[in-house]
């Protein structure tokens, strides 16, 4: 026998799919330890050829500067909305008409300018860095209560659901101007579960307490701007939704991250002033965002020698993007000394997260309390150690239960 | 070096008043405002870094 009739199939001749599709980039992912697939198809190219759930063909973007470069470009739409692990266009159908309406209008991630940024701007100016400032001290009190409300479960605990997700939902109402008589129907429907339709109920009940009532809050800003009716519960119903969920999960995994790096935690500890800078390498680490919404190509679009044809689809993926090595020296070292600006935990461009500095504040606050007042806290188990279920047809990572123990005073 | 910044581009999310709070703040609805247009030479690293940072390309840097 002569090797020119082996049965071992030639598999540079066998024929492969060229596409890559969600389930097999990102299975086995979890927050501090993304998948090998998505190291491995940053190492193969920029973008990937990708496919989403309804077999429509794109790109992942898994390179930073190429996902940078595609989130400040104008020539992508947010439209239609197409989601990689679910069905595409739709809205919900368990909503009423004038919810759908509102969704049409106001929904921030689906739309395009000039509406996006003219909804935009009637919210920014609670959110920017000197707003922020102004919070500083109802911040530090919601979590300082909670910090009492933590010892006092006492140790164990599950941190994430007595530190991290009450946090967020206080501050978002504080924020937002939801009266405090509607906080917890607030955290039960959206930290909870409900449906859509008590969501959006929610929000015009609110809207209603807050009409002859106005204070210094979004709410107000909306009710007193110039925006449709539609629009501002279409607004309102992004804001309530938006962000809660994700300070919830950055706290839960800074704790996470600061518990299994002792060393950093230490360093942290020893100057605190440390951390406002370190918040930056928090989300560039634990970062929550698989892949953002995805973009679609106006137009043919050629970037950094990557042509992405008109009516294709791009996600660029901030996991991947935030550990290039080609942007980021080392990037699986967690090291609270590096310069992490320029991360795209937050996204960019346009869309960019509205809540990002109020987030920060939140986070900084959180995870310096845990270092200052629980020197002793360490980890039994974080949930978020296995891949959990994706939070929606989004692939971004859950926060999860974490089970931290510590020495009573 | 001189600093000017394209308002109607900007998307508001802060990252020069994090870069350089001594040179950039932002108004009442959350756009930008540039507080010093011609930086002295220990602002001029801290400018560089806003322009970069900016998600908006809304700020421009005439060496
Ligand atoms: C650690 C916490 C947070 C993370 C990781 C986060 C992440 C993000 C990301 C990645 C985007 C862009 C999505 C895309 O371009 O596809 C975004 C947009 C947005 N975020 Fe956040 N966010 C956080 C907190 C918040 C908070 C506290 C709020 C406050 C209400 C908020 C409100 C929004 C809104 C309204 C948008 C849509 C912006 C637009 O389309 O113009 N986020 N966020
Ligand atoms: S960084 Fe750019 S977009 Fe953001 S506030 Fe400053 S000028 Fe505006």
């Amino acid at each position: 026998m002569t090797g020119s009739h082996s049965i071992v199939p030639d598999t540079d001749a066998a024929p492969k799919c060229p596409f890559h599709s969600p389930e097999s980039v990102f299975e086995g992912s979890t927050p501090l330890v993304p998948s090998e697939a998505l190291g491995a198809l940053r190492d193969e190219a920029a973008a990937v050829p990708f496919l989403y759930s309804d077999a429509h063909q794109g790109w992942l973007v898994t390179r930073h500067s190429l996902g940078r470069a595609v989130l400040e470009d104008p020539r992508f739409s947010m439209y239609p909305r197409r989601m990689p692990l679910g069905p595409s266009g739709g809205h919900p159908l368990d909503i009423d008409d004038r919810a759908i309406h509102s969704v049409h209008d106001a929904d921030l991630l689906s739309l395009d300018e000039p509406q996006h940024g003219k909804l935009r701007r009637t919210v920014l100016g609670r959110f920017s860095v000197r707003a922020v400032r102004g919070y500083q001290e109802a911040v530090q009190e919601i979590v300082r209560s909670q910090l009492v409300h933590l010892l006092e479960v006492g140790s164990p605990a599950d941190l994430a659901a007595e530190f991290a997700q009450p946090i967020s939902a206080r501050t978002h109402c504080f924020v937002l101007g939801v009266p405090d008589d509607q906080v917890q129907k607030f955290i039960s429907l959206f930290v909870d579960k409900s449906t859509s339709q008590q969501k959006w109920d929610f929000v015009r009940e609110v809207i209603e307490l807050r009409r002859d009532n106005l204070g210094d809050d979004v709410i107000s800003d909306l009710l007193g701007s110039e925006l449709t009716p539609t629009e501002i519960e279409g607004v309102l119903f992004v804001l309530m939704v938006s962000g809660r969920d994700s300070v919830a999960y950055m706290i839960t995994t800074g704790t996470h991250i600061l518990l299994s790096h002792p060393d950093q935690a230490a360093l942290l500890r020893d100057d605190p002033a440390l951390i406002q800078a370190a918040i930056e390498e928090f989300m560039r680490y634990g970062t929550m965002f698989v892949t953002l919404f995805p973009r679609t190509a106006l137009e043919d679009v050629e970037l950094e020698n990557v042509l992405i044809r008109k009516g294709e689809t791009v996600s660029v993926s901030p996991v991947a993007a935030n550990r290039d090595e080609r942007r980021f020296e080392d990037p699986d070292v967690f090291d609270v000394t590096r310069d992490s600006f320029g991360h795209l935990a937050f996204g960019h461009g346009q869309h960019g997260c509205v809540g990002q500095q109020l987030a920060r504040l939140e986070i900084r606050t959180a995870l310096g309390a845990i270092l200052a007042e629980i020197p002793s806290l360490s980890l039994i188990e974080a949930e978020q150690s296995r891949p959990l279920p994706w939070a929606s047809d989004l692939p971004t990572y859950e926060a999860g239960s974490l089970v931290v123990e510590w020495n009573a005073a | 070096m001189q600093i000017t910044v394209n308002t109607p581009a900007c998307v508001g999310a802060g990252q020069c008043v994090m870069a350089a709070g001594e040179l950039f703040d932002q108004d009442d609805d959350g756009i930008v405002m540039l507080l010093e247009d011609s930086p002295d030479a220990a602002q001029q690293a801290g400018a560089r870094r806003a322009a970069s940072l900016c998600p908006a390309r809304a700020i421009k840097i005439a060496e």
